[in-house]
């Protein structure tokens, strides 16, 4: 068990491509842990990917049961996802994120509303589940980590885009 | 290193930005925050600017004459030590849509509602859309709600106000997911 330090951008590590994982072994499921206790730690943020604290391989845990807005629909509680990869996207919601890894900042990001993922469950069972809502977002958004990308790379629009449509 | 407020406007045209911030660049001056869009016909900055050696707000000024005679108003303001530091917010944040027939006293009700609870508000924009013979008022407002006030009470604020201005009102939280 170990709680690791979030590394802040513009650590390039966050930047990078995450290698997929062949063997879960015992290394991964460390990693897994690690995650998870980083995740509890931090005053028990909804997700946190492998490249945040500085893992190069492709593994995100998830749990929004915890926080004020996931609590409120149905969700899959702690999610230990290895080599998770969205396989169907539907509908298109905006919602303001923040990251651990950008501090002090955040913007209007569009998400879909539902995804199907597959991954490896922390068991080695290959998992197929549909996410919903506040869950699918946090999903897609600790993925994106693992290609490089940050919530700043999906800002769709600057304030309120209202305004902005003509 | 002192900091201060730069405000310009002009009719919108292509190269403002790229004119303005030429002349800071020039002058060693950085950006920190800085916001610009298009109001009305005319584009707006508004820059907290910090420059490492020069104090004196009156030769950063003369540096600005140049835009001036391009036709942008341009205006400095030196900001009191601490001035430029965001101040700590901690609070859920609602947005505030506010739509209707035009009239007067919009946003001024709606605004008072809010400041009389010492809600802070840090964010506005107001546009007035629709046809000519009907113009539409829309506002839309970020707050930050105090400590134990709930988005339910926010509502119940603004339900008298949608009967006496004849408008519509939603209010929603918008408190950024931290993943």
């Amino acid at each position: 068990m170990a709680i690791k330090d979030v590394l802040l951008y513009p650590n390039p590590i966050l930047k990078g491509l995450c290698v997929p994982i062949d063997r879960l072994d015992e290394t991964v499921i460390q990693l897994l842990q690690d995650l998870v206790d980083t995740m509890v730690a931090a005053g028990h943020s909804v997700g946190v990917a492998a490249p945040q604290i500085g893992d190069t391989r492709r593994a995100v845990v998830v749990d929004v049961s915890h926080s004020k807005l996931g609590k409120k629909q149905e969700n899959h509680g702690l999610l230990q996802m290895v080599n998770p990869k969205i396989i169907e996207r539907e509908g298109q919601t905006v919602v303001r994120e923040g990251c651990m890894s950008v501090p002090d900042y955040t913007g209007n990001v569009t998400r879909a509303e539902r995804i199907v993922v597959q991954f490896q469950d922390q068991d080695q069972q290959l998992q197929v589940i549909t996410a919903d809502g506040f869950e699918a977002i946090a999903i897609q958004h600790e993925i994106d980590h693992l290609d490089g990308y940050l919530f700043l790379d999906r800002v769709s629009s600057l304030k309120t885009d209202l305004f902005r449509r003509k | 290193m002192r900091h201060f407020a730069l405000t310009i406007i002009g009719r919108d045209r292509a190269g403002i930005v790229s004119e303005v911030t030429s002349v800071l660049y020039q002058l060693g001056c950085n950006i920190a925050d800085s916001s610009c869009s298009i109001l009305g016909g005319q584009f707006s900055m508004i820059l907290i600017i910090s420059h490492p050696e020069l104090h004196d707000q009156q030769s950063l000024s003369e540096a600005f004459t140049p835009l001036e005679q391009n036709g942008l108003s341009v205006f400095l303001r030196t900001l009191k030590p601490g001035g430029e530091e965001h101040p700590e917010m901690q609070g859920e944040i609602c947005m505030i849509s506010v739509y209707g027939a035009d009239k007067p006293g919009i946003v001024y009700r709606v605004a008072r509602e809010l400041g009389e609870r010492q809600i802070n508000i840090t964010d506005l924009n107001t546009k007035l859309i629709g046809a000519k013979d009907a113009p539409v008022y829309v506002m839309m407002i970020e707050a930050i709600l105090n400590q134990g006030i709930e988005i339910e009470e926010v509502e119940n604020w603004m339900a008298g106000l949608k009967a006496e201005l004849k408008v519509d009102i939603s209010v929603r939280s918008i408190t950024p997911m931290e993943l």
